[in-house]
């Protein structure tokens, strides 16, 4: 696999890269903190960590539903930790302990008391740090885990965008004539198909999902990345190795896929985080206008439109709109700091 | 933004039907959409249609104009008491708003269930109309009316001061042609074709003053006189073609109310303007009524913003239903300087019935043991308390508010996780899954909710998580209110989480519950209830003629609808809230027993309000120089029902 071979360039490149203070450590924050919404489970849910019980050690984080008998209780359904904790903390004892996330709330919990009403202001005292939303669920659970959905979300729209845009753009690119011309008008009708109204439209219809709005706005969205690629490849093969490559028998794939590909990386390499971003913004913007995954799906969208309907209680849409713009500007400075370490002024002479 | 966007947002907002416009799919205070007709029903009618026809043409025959029966015992009412206040002062613009543009102007037809269309639907006065306080019948286009032997038809004397906005007399012909309007297949309205053909049989005309009115089957005196009180058409306004749809649709249709269209611009507002020398004007229970010489309905496509422009002192009153609007909204200094007032008021009256309505033809739902388990296991309680702020209520009954026939020992199933569990094992769902979720035979217990206000899913939140708890998984699924309505319809949805529209005297039951209408698209019965018992006794009722007859069966009814199992109450709301500014004034009993709006400029049970232009200024100055009023908060709980 000679992508995967760090050849001198891409040394460069890195090197470079890691030059730009900036981009970098933003670069590490992003990561660290896709890293963290990865175990989100372990951050912030009303499952404990660990729970110490009669000389048995049980981690109820992953895996199935430990019934309240499993720990003496007397109900079927699933333990509520958060009471065990107290109760276990009462009987000291016995040396059983149970010991719950940071957040001890999941996404979809209801905290909820006679009384006291939703949105509630943030709490540390009840480990709210973030408050609650207008069902009583945490703000802090809600963002962290929506966070991890619009991250996912982004870069699986962003594989399936450029698998198709890279795939057809090269071709356009390296084949040319007829099969360029004919793509061009193809991808100008396509691209002026208003996608907001296909989504409203599918909505409506039937009720949205992960996979139907990748797959719908990717059906939409890869248009764009042909441009790029067209013209890279365009120029690529016209140049003398491809000719060399051909010379010695190679197939329009192999030319295509082995040799123009790696040296339009730079390309695409450069416009991924600013892809990421507005998968991020785009999945938000649906959610926020009722389009996006269906509730109660946590999402930043969701967050949004809550947070803006009651502006009374400031929490929820501080929290949004910090956290959104906070990843969208590390993603960004990462953004910048690639295209720049990538930019080939720097190291191309022209003679 | 397209349309079916906006229906979702207006959803909650809009404000109820009229009162004969039969029942639909009531989505939170919403208008109700008209049922439409089965197959079977199109043939019934087709017969008798036909059947119609041919007695017409043979009584054509013979006798050309009808004599009223001797001895006929006329009635009217000009006793009850006026409720409206003779302080009252004519003038001024009331403004309020709606959350989109109206597609058309007709009051029936395709798109004519928008919720601007009750505001014209309101100044399309009938034949007699119920006291708002008393609910006994007063004199609306008709003085007197008298009830023949038959039990099926009522006899009217037409008020000959009554009037078309263009000035054109209304007689008995434009009641004759109402029938002939509303059986006419070019205004695309099947509930209408069908209601005044199976229900409405027969309209007689004695002279221009004295009209007769027939229903199919008797019934007790006071439901029938609502029921056959029909609304004029003008004649000499309509033309029906194929084309009518089309060339009606922006078409001012002359009306009897005291209010008539006066300005539109569309998708911005329309405005009404009072009549000045409207004929109703000196009747006893319009005395009074419908004060301000202009109505602005704005479109304001956003509640927040609307409230904005509520603040700002763009819009006169706000209705503040939702806890969160009552509670966070409508605070702060204009309230406490007194600018803006707050009134809650409890009404009585009929409650749409709001919850869950079970499909019985889905497989886990077939089972009579899964429905009650779904019952003990909805948490409503929980969300009274908790998201809804204690301010709701739980209904109790499919039919609540009907006076002697609600059958007061039903009570909901209450939250019992150990009730669940004994009815879920009962029908086989013992085992649960690894996330807690019960499974049979390798399905899991989960049941599809659809519903269309996104304001509700913090409601049904609660409910989902506490039904995790008796195994059961509840995935909700947000629609917009079209879909939602023909998924429903089509009876292709598990549990529908929705309200009906409707009232009326008495409640129904064949739509609802019948097996004639049961297992097929586009009827009412959709949760598809199929209990051969239950339909003989809903034939029973129907039949039943005297009102002793129809409260026991009545009574029996419910209780069959309760072992069934497929309707799971929600909860009521039996008061009306709303903010206004300090300028409009209010009689001293601030609406009515059956007002569902305070603030409401036009309809039966409105037009109380006036607008003080004096102390509009100097609100309006006061605002400007900080000085302050005492505060208003009104709490009135006249017509409260203790429980």
């Amino acid at each position: 696999m000679r992508w995967f071979r760090i050849d001198p360039l891409t040394r460069r490149r890195w090197a470079r890269f890691r030059k730009l203070r900036r981009g970098y450590w933003s670069a590490v924050i992003l990561g660290s903190l896709i890293l963290l919404s990865v175990f989100a489970e372990l951050l912030a849910n009303n499952r404990a960590l660990l729970v110490h019980y009669q000389g048995r050690w049980f981690f109820p984080t992953y895996g199935d539903v430990l019934p309240g008998t499993t720990f003496g209780l007397d109900y079927a359904y699933e333990t509520n930790y958060k009471a065990l904790q107290k109760q276990f903390a009462a009987d000291s004892a016995t040396g059983t302990w149970v010991i719950m996330p940071p957040v001890p709330y999941s996404p979809y919990e209801n905290d909820l008391a006679a009384n006291e009403f939703p949105p509630l202001p943030p709490s540390f005292e009840r480990q709210h740090y973030f408050g609650t939303d207008t069902s009583g669920r945490d703000v802090f659970a809600r963002l962290l885990y929506g966070f991890r959905t619009a991250i996912a979300f982004s870069l699986v729209l962003l594989m399936f965008e450029y698998l198709i845009g890279v795939a057809v753009g090269s071709s356009m690119g390296f084949f040319g004539g007829l099969f360029d011309l004919s793509f061009q008008r193809i991808i100008e009708v396509w691209s002026n198909t208003p996608t907001l109204y296909i989504i409203m439209i599918v909505a409506s219809i039937t009720p949205p999902s992960f996979w139907k709005l990748v797959l719908i706005m990717a059906a939409f969205g890869w248009t764009s990345m042909t441009w790029y690629m067209r013209t890279a490849a365009y120029r690529e093969s016209a140049r003398d190795y491809v000719l060399a490559a051909r010379a010695i028998g190679a197939g329009n794939t192999r030319i295509v896929f082995r040799h123009i590909l790696p040296n339009t990386i730079s390309t695409i390499v450069t416009f991924i985080p600013f892809s990421v971003a507005g998968g991020i913004t785009a999945l938000s913007a649906l959610d926020y206008l009722g389009f996006g995954l269906p509730p109660p799906t946590p999402s930043w969208g969701e967050l949004l439109k809550q947070g803006t309907d009651n502006l009374e209680s400031l929490w929820i849409v501080t929290s949004v709109v910090v956290a959104m713009t906070l990843i969208l500007t590390l993603v960004t400075f990462v953004g910048e700091a690639i295209r720049e370490a990538f930019d080939p002024k720097v190291r191309l002479h022209y003679e | 933004m397209n349309n079916t966007m906006l229906y979702r947002m207006i959803a909650p907002f809009i404000k109820g039907g009229g009162s004969r416009s039969g029942r639909g799919i009531l989505r939170d205070h919403e208008i109700p959409p008209r049922p439409p007709l089965s197959k079977g029903e199109i043939q019934r009618t087709l017969i008798q249609f036909f059947m119609l026809l041919l007695i017409a043409c043979a009584s054509m025959s013979y006798a050309q104009t009808p004599h009223l029966p001797a001895n006929l015992q006329w009635q009217t009412n000009d006793s009850d008491p006026i409720f409206a206040d003779p302080n009252a002062k004519r003038g001024g613009r009331f403004r309020s708003f709606m959350t989109s543009f109206p597609p058309t102007l007709r009051l029936v037809g395709p798109d004519s269930n928008s919720g601007f269309v009750s505001y014209l639907r309101q100044n399309n006065l009938g034949l007699v109309s119920a006291h708002p306080n008393t609910l006994n019948p007063i004199p609306e286009l008709a003085t007197h009316w008298a009830f023949d032997a038959d039990g099926k038809t009522v006899y009217f004397k037409l008020d000959p001061d009554a009037r078309w906005s263009d000035g054109v007399p209304v007689t008995a012909d434009d009641y004759l042609f109402a029938l002939e309007f509303m059986r006419s297949k070019y205004i695309v309205a099947p509930w209408y074709n069908n209601y005044y053909t199976e229900i409405i049989t027969d309209v007689i005309k004695y002279d221009d003053y004295t009209i007769a009115v027939r229903e199919a089957t008797a019934k007790p005196s006071n439901e029938l006189l609502f029921d056959v009180a029909i609304n004029p058409v003008p004649r000499h306004f309509h033309k029906l073609d194929e084309h009518w749809v089309e060339d009606y649709n922006w078409r001012i249709e002359p009306n009897t109310g005291p209010y008539q269209v006066d300005s539109i611009r569309k998708g911005k507002y329309v405005e009404f303007k009072r009549k000045a020398d409207w004929w109703g004007n000196d009747k006893k229970y319009f005395q009074y009524r419908f004060n301000p010489d202009y109505i602005r309905i704005k479109v304001i496509r956003d509640i927040n913003i609307a409230y904005n422009y509520f603040s700002k002192g763009e819009l006169d009153s706000f209705p503040l239903i939702m806890p969160r609007l009552w509670y966070k909204k409508a605070q702060g200094e204009p309230y406490e300087k007194g600018y803006i007032g707050k009134i809650k008021f409890y009404n009585d009256t009929p409650q749409p019935p709001q919850g869950m309505y079970l499909n019985e033809d889905d497989p886990l739902l077939a089972d009579r043991n899964v429905r009650y388990a779904l019952g003990y296991a909805m948490n409503f309680d929980k969300v009274l308390k908790t998201v809804l702020r204690g301010d709701y209520e739980r209904l109790q009954k499919q039919n609540e508010g009907y006076g002697d026939y609600s059958n007061r020992d039903i009570h909901p199933r209450p939250y019992d996780l150990d009730q669940a569990d004994k009815y879920l094992r009962a029908a086989g769902w013992n085992e649960r899954g690894p996330d807690g979720i019960r499974v049979k035979n390798g399905q899991r217990l989960s049941l599809r909710i659809s519903y269309t206000n996104e304001d509700h899913t913090a409601r049904l939140a609660v409910l989902k998580e506490d039904a995790a708890k008796a195994g059961i998984e509840l995935t909700l699924q947000l629609l917009d209110a079209t879909t939602s309505y023909k998924q429903t319809m089509e009876k292709k949805y598990q549990i529908a989480w929705m309200a009906w529209a409707g009232g009326g005297i008495a409640p129904v039951y064949w739509e609802f519950y019948h097996s004639d209408n049961a297992h097929k698209p586009q009827t009412n019965n959709i949760t598809n209830t199929d209990n051969k018992a239950m339909d003989k006794k809903i034939i029973a009722y129907r039949e039943a003629t005297t009102k002793a007859d129809r409260v026991r069966l009545a009574h029996e009814l419910e209780q069959m609808a309760y072992d069934e199992g497929a309707f799971i109450p929600g909860y009521k709301v039996p008061y009306t809230r709303e903010a206004f500014w300090r300028w409009m004034k209010l009689p001293p009993a601030h609406a009515t027993r059956t007002s569902d709006q305070i603030f409401d400029p036009m309809g039966s049970t409105g037009g109380l309000l006036w607008i003080d232009e004096e102390e509009k200024d100097a609100v309006q100055k006061a605002r400007i120089l900080g000085t302050p009023y005492p505060p208003i908060n009104i709490l009135d709980e006249t017509w409260r029902q203790k429980p």
